[in-house]
């Protein structure tokens, strides 16, 4: 449709002619002149309005990831001098399949995201729907939900800390009257896990609901009212009305939320409070990236942890790859 | 919208309560000592050293140079992000180009990447090849462009702009920067506020890049806070009050410019 | 119009921001007679106060054309920032302090650093156990100078010893443990009649590091091989330790954390494996429990815990001036000086035998010898052979004991710790 446009752009002009200046001997070269500027700002515009992201990438983002592939296939420890220079081919990669820890990284990875990502999305919807209607206070409720974001990680953990806490912890002293002892919220996978999700869940939400407040914003009030005309209730018009028209955006959020989950590392960090990389005694949650910065920062082993980074990576392409099939075929179910 | 019931500001009231209240309670620590951190009951009314401790900890952190560093920082890369994300977003949404696809494919991919995965190699660049080492052009230049942002725009772009309002420009002869100064900047405020909004506050609390690159003589506040923490014995109350400094201005912000972002974004939405 | 005129206002004055905030050039090309700005990177309080650094002040006014800059960070920030810079080969400060569990990891990098046997350095000063972990095995190669040192003692409430039944004045006390399985069977005893929630030690990590302390050979022997699986000494430890810790005997809290803090305050562990900086660690964060410890020595006679080296890297520009400010920094007098400014324990030999020192006491330890104590702790230890994952095992095998502490099968725990510490420490 858009071709037809430029295609038709010439006759537009010469249907806007009768407003310009009188024609002068130099007007038909100035036409033919104006005309092909027009084609190459049709043409080149895009091209222009996307460079800077690649340009700035290029210089910042594929030369270190050009060398991490090459650090990859070393064996470099910067404690052991001249092992930087030791080629280990693919064996990095290869001991990484074999590898229980990395393999116990990545349940505990997907696990965690699981329990985090899912209602997180869906709380983040439901308040933007209430942030959404007619508020008296409306921007102090608004900004008050992004406060988790704004909140200092370093802040964040302690409180968390504090709740969790084995012995003398918020959590344990509330859940008291219903369970024998004290809960180790860090012993085992699922406490772990149930501890991580809520602070990830606590820390992302207010974010993901301003974003879907902002696309929410956008959807024209009439089809709220002709929906309401025809009897549709609240809750009908959201799932009918809302959800459809803010399709992208959940889209995005999605997918966006999935390569954080991949790549989540702050909260079980901070979680652990030996501070050690180790995501738990026992690596009971341990992300991914937990367990590439061990490899890297405790352990010193640069090769390996560079194997550990790309292998993360590709892993991401290959689910968010298929996070977006399953949204193209569900959309298509609907049409 | 309609009119908000009952129900939905208790709901909200009680999400914002639990939402504010690690921030409530890390100025509680900060107006004690460092023994309140594990103290038990844990405290929840304040003391009375929040002024000290935030004097202290103000000194400390040279939180002076790091509030100045920090709003630099975030600003700059607040307006270029927003700029060139609204641009490309436009381009990707609106715009029909040859390899529109895989370059867009290309644009996700790179958020792909473990940030984490590049450290070193990035670190000898900045600091070798550029010579920023300690210098904030080091954490400035290298997130001026985002593909978060651009893909956020393009996915807010392609719901919110009709693309009759951008035929209709093309058939009045308009070009494309025109049609993207008059047409497609105000269908994209609200979303270009709040990807500014979010950018902001991203990079305010960056910490992980600032800490390696920069250090406490020309740091941003995470690194300020960084430095409160210092020592085998951490004073809790120190860096909670580092972390109450840090975290202020920001509300501040909410409150001058919030109505600006999030309150005129009523205006921004399309009518029919 | 207004709007692009206004961005674009705004892009050009933040980039001519941006080129005048360039990065300051504070070096002036090594010569030592020229104004010089010296950078030095700590951790914590090494040679500061937050609100005093008198010990500089004392430095710039004998030497007018020096001045100090001092870097303070959190100590994981500290060391991976120092090991990111050296391998970039830029952005290391002039003087850098390196903690005393972290220092093996360098060793393999010498050729970084200026070695200080070469700038007339006596390493006679300080005990072969405190130098042994700053030099390379030829001991041809110094690369840091001792700062301050821990020792290791055992401090322990006489309230909750004497709600046990167990004898409170240190001498006695002493002489219940002179040896760590005595330590341990003096543990049995008091859980028998101890207080409600109260056990013996706070992590069973460092009750095995304790053990450790007394071997030459632990993790690496002097030839550089690892030998933690066929070391009879470090599976004794650890069979030692878990004994303890399924009789009960351990709170399993994690060092450092508020945790931690809490279970000094809430009075949850009778003794604690402690070094000199300890004293001042507990003063600040149970400070309701004055008067109620004191402190025995430590099992086996002798252990540290903590301190810390000066290191100068080859990349700075400053060498010479680097080099003579880190020899002042560590010497005996500054020592002494530190000692009294910050509580930071003198490894200097020389100071041990001063009244400064010998005779430093606390009432809230209940006047212990603090300053006897630790140094007798110090004079016998042994010269432990280091290697470069040294650190990284020591750390696995508490992890590994702190996973026993939640309930893990020893066995498996063991076998796991191996595993990864064969895995860091190899060759992959």
């Amino acid at each position: 449709m858009t071709r037809s446009i430029l295609r038709g752009a010439p006759p537009a002009r010469d249907r806007r002619r009768p407003a310009a200046p009188p024609a002068s001997p130099h007007t038909g070269r100035r036409q033919v002149w104006r005309s092909r500027l027009y084609r190459l700002d049709v043409k080149g515009s895009p091209y222009l309005y996307v460079a800077p992201f690649f340009l700035l990438f290029g210089v910042f983002g594929l030369f270190p990831l050009a060398y991490t592939a090459l650090i990859s296939t070393t064996a470099w420890s910067p404690r052991r001098p001249g092992s930087e220079d030791i080629s280990v081919g693919l064996d990095n990669y290869r001991n990484l399949l074999h590898d229980d820890n990395f393999w116990n990284a990545l349940i505990n990875t997907v696990g965690i995201g699981l329990v985090s990502t899912g209602p997180q999305l869906f709380l983040a919807l439901g308040i933007a729907h209430l942030l959404n209607y007619r508020l008296r206070g409306r921007l102090f409720l608004r900004m008050g939900v992004l406060v988790p974001y704004v909140t200092s990680v370093a802040a964040a953990a302690l409180i968390f800390n504090q709740m969790f806490a084995r012995d003398f912890g918020l959590l344990n002293w509330l859940l008291q009257p219903f369970v024998d002892s004290p809960i180790d919220w860090r012993a085992s996978k699922l406490a772990s896990w149930t501890a991580v999700s809520v602070m990830v869940t606590w820390h992302w939400t207010g974010y993901n609901a301003l974003i879907y407040l902002a696309a929410m914003q956008t959807v024209p009030y009439d089809l709220y009212e002709s929906a309401a005309i025809d009897g549709a209730s609240r809750w009908r018009q959201f799932w009918a009305i809302t959800i459809p028209s803010i399709r992208p955006t959940i889209i995005f959020t999605v997918i966006v939320s999935t390569v954080g989950a991949l790549q989540l590392f702050a909260e079980p960090f901070l979680f652990d409070t030996t501070r050690n990389h180790n995501g738990g005694a026992d690596r009971q949650f341990q992300t991914v990236v937990l367990y590439l910065y061990q490899q890297f920062w405790t352990n010193g082993r640069y090769g390996y942890a560079a194997a550990i980074a790309w292998a993360l990576f590709l892993i991401t392409v290959v689910i968010v790859l298929v996070n977006f099939l399953l949204a193209r075929r569900i959309r298509g179910s609907d049409d | 919208m309609t009119r908000g019931g009952r129900w939905v500001y208790v709901a909200l009231v009680g999400i914002v309560v639990v939402s504010a209240f690690p921030l409530y309670w890390s100025v509680v620590v900060s107006s004690k000592d460092t023994s309140a951190i594990g103290s038990y009951p844990p405290p929840l009314v304040p003391g009375g050293n929040l002024w000290d401790n935030l004097s202290a900890a103000f000194e400390q952190g040279n939180f002076g140079v790091a509030l100045t560093n920090s709003l630099l920082v975030a600003g700059t890369i607040t307006v270029s992000v927003v700029l060139t994300s609204t641009l490309a977003g436009f381009a990707f949404a609106k715009l029909p180009f040859r390899g529109r696809g895989a370059l867009f494919g290309l644009v996700v991919a790179t958020m792909l990447v473990p940030t984490q995965l590049a450290i070193i190699p990035l670190y000898v660049m900045i600091t070798q090849w550029f010579g920023w080492a300690n210098d904030l052009r080091g954490v400035i230049v290298p997130a001026l462009v985002t593909a978060f942002g651009v893909f956020f725009m393009r996915q807010f772009l392609s719901s919110a702009m009709p693309t009759e309002l951008i035929e209709a420009g093309r058939v009045d002869g308009a070009t494309t920067w025109r049609i993207y100064w008059n047409v497609v900047l105000p269908v994209a405020r609200p979303g270009a506020a709040v990807l500014g909004l979010l950018t902001f506050i991203t990079y305010w609390n960056d910490l992980f890049w600032p800490l390696i690159l920069l250090n406490t003589e020309n740091p941003t506040v995470q690194v300020a806070i960084a430095n409160t923490a210092s020592g085998i014995e951490v004073d809790y109350s120190l860096v909670l009050a580092g972390t109450v400094i840090a975290t202020f201005p920001m509300l501040i912000v909410f409150l001058l410019l919030g109505r600006q972002i999030i309150g005129g974004i009523m205006q921004g939405a399309v009518k029919g | 119009m207004r709007r692009t005129h206004a961005t674009i206002g705004l892009l050009a004055a933040g980039a001519l921001v941006l080129a005048a905030c360039s990065k300051n050039d504070t070096s002036s090309g090594g010569n030592p007679a020229g104004p010089v700005t010296l950078t030095i990177n700590v951790f914590g309080d090494n040679f500061s106060l937050p609100g005093n650094r008198s010990i500089y002040e004392e430095y710039e006014k004998a030497h007018p054309n020096v001045k100090i800059a001092e870097n303070r960070s959190d100590f994981g920030t500290h060391h991976q920032n120092l090991q990111a810079r050296l391998t970039a080969g830029s952005g290391t400060a002039d003087l850098e302090v390196i903690e005393v569990g972290q220092i093996a990891g360098y060793i393999g990098q010498t050729d970084k650093f200026v070695n200080f046997l070469g700038e007339g350095v006596d390493a006679g000063q300080w005990t072969p156990a405190i130098v042994q972990r700053a030099s390379t095995s030829d001991h041809k190669t110094l690369i840091g100078l001792p700062t301050d040192t821990g020792g290791l003692a055992m401090c322990y409430r006489t309230d909750l010893f004497a709600a046990a039944g167990l004898p409170t004045k240190r001498d006695e006390v002493s002489a219940l443990w002179k040896s760590w399985q005595d330590y341990l069977d003096t543990g049995s005893r008091f859980l028998q009649k101890a207080p409600k929630n109260v056990k013996w030690f706070d992590a069973g990590g460092h009750v095995f590091t304790g053990i450790l302390g007394n071997d030459k050979e632990t993790y690496y022997n002097d030839k550089g091989d690892l030998i933690v699986e066929s070391n009879p000494a470090v599976k004794a430890a650890w069979d030692q330790t878990v004994k303890a810790i399924k009789s009960g005997q351990s709170a399993a809290l994690a060092e450092f954390s508020p945790e931690w803090n809490t279970g000094f305050q809430q009075g949850q562990f009778a003794t604690v494996t402690c070094p000199a900086w300890m004293m001042g660690y507990i003063k600040s964060n149970a400070a309701a429990t004055a008067g109620k410890w004191d402190i025995a020595t430590i099992p086996g006679g002798s252990g540290n815990w903590g301190g810390s080296y000066v290191t100068v890297p080859k990349q700075g520009k400053n060498i010479k001036a680097a080099v003579e400010l880190a020899k002042w920094l560590t010497a005996p007098e500054q020592n002494v000086k530190l000692f009294k400014v910050i509580g930071n324990f003198p490894s200097q030999k020389s100071t041990w035998s001063q009244p400064d020192v010998a005779d430093f006491k606390s009432d809230f330890f209940s006047n212990a010898p603090a300053g006897k104590i630790f140094p007798a702790s110090l004079a016998n230890a042994p010269a432990q052979v280091v290697g470069p994952q040294s650190g990284v095992i020591g750390n696995t095998f508490s992890t590994a004991l702190n996973s026993v502490e939640q309930g893990t099968d020893p066995n498996t725990a063991w076998q796991k710790a191996i595993a990864d510490i064969k895995a860091a420490a190899g060759t992959g």
